[in-house]
């Protein structure tokens, strides 16, 4: 049985567009990797290079943020009524344990949408780049649908 | 020598989706969704799935990047997007698969573009995506 939650009004969603996060730095610590790594059923990569897996929560917390706020932005009914649409990873560089990464994070699209069933719900997408100095390392493209009264 | 389009990737198997490394994850991300640790709140949501913690995104994203790791080194993606159109639950067996499907190039340097999925036995694939790989370690 659902209950009825009040739909945000989508000038609301729609203006998140464009949000900056404050942004910061983040380093991968030796244990974090490992705890990560085992995780995933893999050994460790070696060299210090930590599981690409990282490029999800390093760039949020390094940009000042978090999940639960991230839920919070899009005004989420609750945890459990966030879909993933899709992660779109890209590494220009790998990421490496014990290297401090600077981030910066924004959302680049927020939007409400009707499913084929007839149902509410919006699409919000965060862009995060990591970067050393002033080369690009690796961007995480993150897309969730804040599905609208389903649960 | 490189491989080509139509190539298979070696496949990469998961025997048993953990529950106690969800819990981990968890604490790692700092992800406050119960679907990952509370099995309770997974049985009352109207989907069906019964008593069993859903698997984080990236870790079901973690088996595809192992299964390229194992064929192509530890330094070979370059870009991963991933799709979720079902979930991963604690218990499944799940196997991550790919095949090469074209020669590209990613700002000048030639990668493989694959097509990755992973599958359980009885509901198919559970995710879906594109995996951009440096060729070059191949030669």
């Amino acid at each position: 049985m659902s209950s009825s939650h009040q739909i945000p009004p989508v000038a609301e969603i729609e203006a998140l567009r464009g949000h900056t996060f404050k942004g910061g730095q983040y380093r991968i610590e030796p244990w974090e990797n490992f705890l990560l790594t085992g995780c995933t059923g893999a050994e460790l990569m070696g060299n210090a290079l930590a599981h690409p897996i990282a490029l999800f929560h390093m760039p949020i917390m390094g940009a000042g943020t978090s999940i639960a706020e991230m839920f919070a932005l899009g005004q989420a009914e609750s945890d459990l009524s966030i879909k993933i649409e899709s992660y779109d990873w890209e590494f220009l560089q790998s990421l490496r344990e014990s290297v401090t990464y600077d981030i910066a994070a924004s959302i680049t699209s927020a939007e409400r949408h009707t499913n084929t069933q007839g149902q509410t719900y919006d699409r919000i997408q965060f862009c995060f780049e990591v970067s050393q100095g002033q080369q690009l390392v690796a961007r995480s493209t993150i897309t969730w649908h804040y599905t609208r009264n389903t649960l | 020598m490189n491989p080509q389009p139509g190539d298979q990737i070696p496949e990469w198997v998961m025997p048993s989706v953990s529950a106690e490394k969800m819990r981990t994850m968890a604490a790692l991300l700092r992800d406050p969704n119960p679907l990952h640790w509370d099995r309770d709140a997974v049985a009352a949501l109207p989907m069906g799935l019964g008593h069993r913690t859903i698997n984080q995104g990236p870790l079901g994203l973690s088996y595809m990047v192992n299964m390229l790791h194992a064929w192509a080194g530890p330094e070979c993606i370059k870009r991963i997007r991933m799709t979720f159109p079902q979930v991963v639950l604690d218990g499944d067996t799940v196997i991550a698969r790919g095949t090469v499907t074209a020669n590209a190039e990613i700002a000048g340097q030639p990668v493989l573009e694959c097509t990755i999925w992973l599958e359980h036995e009885e509901r198919g694939h559970l995710l879906e995506g594109t995996a951009w790989i440096d060729a070059s370690g191949f030669v």
